[in-house]
């Protein structure tokens, strides 16, 4: 899974950048086509529900889905889905 | 199939009005998730709103709704749960609507117990008609109406559900969303009403005026000063003292009053 933020969406509240364990979300720099700075992720990979949702067959996490406002954070499948050598600490 | 998540947005009327960071629309998401845990049915499901910011909620929900008149959105809730009863009632309402011009409509609905969830985005102001005090406005703060700070003593909604008769009542924040996804849920799932107050942060209204311009200061002021229940309890058993300034969190009751309008299959 991919985490995602829809720009057409994002206000720019940043509340993502206080809430997520691993601060993948930074505050942006940079103004997009609609004035907003829409924060920076930050090796997203490192999201545990883009590494284990496919493992547990459910969402894990998703505080900065749950937080957002404005309906902006999503996840989407990657294409073609690869497992890539996740760590899987029991 | 019970609908997904997505499903229960009106997709196609996003984004929504609310201001930058307004907490209103963490409250949206943290009700829908609780109803996709339901399991609920987009077509027995019904949104209902007075008049306010936070009114304007179930205009973003996939179901039919009714936007009604100002603090008569519990009136036209008890409505629709006696004329179909296998509806699943929900109702979101700001605190000037549920407690100042709705306050007789919220004791009365508390005190039948009638079946449905009555979500109270609290934050503590008239946000929509530009940040007037509410009586949920805590003393010290400044608002138009109040510029010298708010003297008056504040409503506690969810002691008042309790003592009204609602059967379940709870306090989150949205900060606490996990806990107030399961307290949404929780409510859903107990008979009578229940009664879940989210205090919200309303920068544009209240956050301007209150030394809180950033969304973030407010979500951190809540988090700084909010206590859970139990610990209230706990110190007041000891005989410590509460900080003034905190204000408590949690399940305030879960019982088993006679309830009205529980629909029997
Ligand atoms: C009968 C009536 N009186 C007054 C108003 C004006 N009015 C519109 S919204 C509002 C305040 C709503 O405040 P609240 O319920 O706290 O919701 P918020 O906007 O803060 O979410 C008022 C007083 C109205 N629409 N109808
Ligand atoms: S005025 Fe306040 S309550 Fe209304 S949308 Fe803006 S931030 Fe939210």
């Amino acid at each position: 899974m991919k985490l995602i933020i829809d720009e057409s969406r994002c206000k720019g509240c940043n509340l993502c950048t206080l809430v997520c364990p691993y601060n993948i979300f930074q505050e942006g720099s940079k103004l997009n086509e609609k004035g907003i700075v829409v924060p920076s992720l930050d090796r997203p990979g490192r999201c545990t529900n883009c590494r284990l949702q496919k493992l547990y067959q459910r969402r894990l996490c998703g505080v900065c889905q749950l937080i957002c406002p404005d309906q902006a954070i999503h996840w989407v499948e990657e294409e073609p889905y690869e497992p890539l050598g996740v760590v899987i600490e029991f | 199939m019970t609908p997904s998540l997505e499903e229960w947005y009106r997709q196609e009327r996003m984004p929504h009005i609310f201001c930058t960071g307004c907490g209103n629309g963490t409250v949206i998401n943290c009700t829908l998730n609780a109803v996709v845990e339901m399991g609920w049915e987009i077509d027995n499901t019904i949104f209902i709103s007075g008049i306010g910011c936070s009114s304007r909620a179930p205009g973003y929900v996939a179901t039919d709704s009714l936007h009604t008149t100002h603090g008569r959105a519990l009136a036209f809730a008890t409505g629709v749960k006696m004329a179909r009863p296998e509806f699943n009632v929900v109702v979101f309402t700001g605190d000037g609507d549920l407690s100042a011009i709705g306050g007789n409509h919220f004791i009365h609905a508390c005190r039948r117990n009638i079946d449905m969830t009555v979500i109270c985005m609290n934050n503590m102001i008239y946000g929509m008609t530009g940040g007037q005090g509410s009586p949920c406005t805590p003393v010290g703060a400044i608002s138009t109406t109040t510029p010298y700070g708010a003297g008056e003593p504040v409503f506690d909604l969810a002691e008042l559900a309790v003592a009204a008769g609602a059967n379940y009542s709870a306090r989150w924040t949205t900060y606490h969303v996990k806990e107030l996804t399961k307290a949404i849920k929780a409510g859903m799932e107990t008979p009578g009403l229940s009664f879940i107050e989210a205090m919200t942060q309303c920068p544009t209204s209240f956050g301007r005026k209150n030394r809180q311009r950033q969304p973030s200061d407010m979500i951190e002021h809540m988090k700084n000063h909010s206590i859970l229940l139990s610990k209230k309890k706990r110190l007041e058993e000891e005989g410590k003292s509460v900080p003034d300034d905190t204000f408590a969190v949690g399940e305030f009751a879960r019982r088993n009053r006679p309830a009205m309008g529980v629909y029997k299959k």
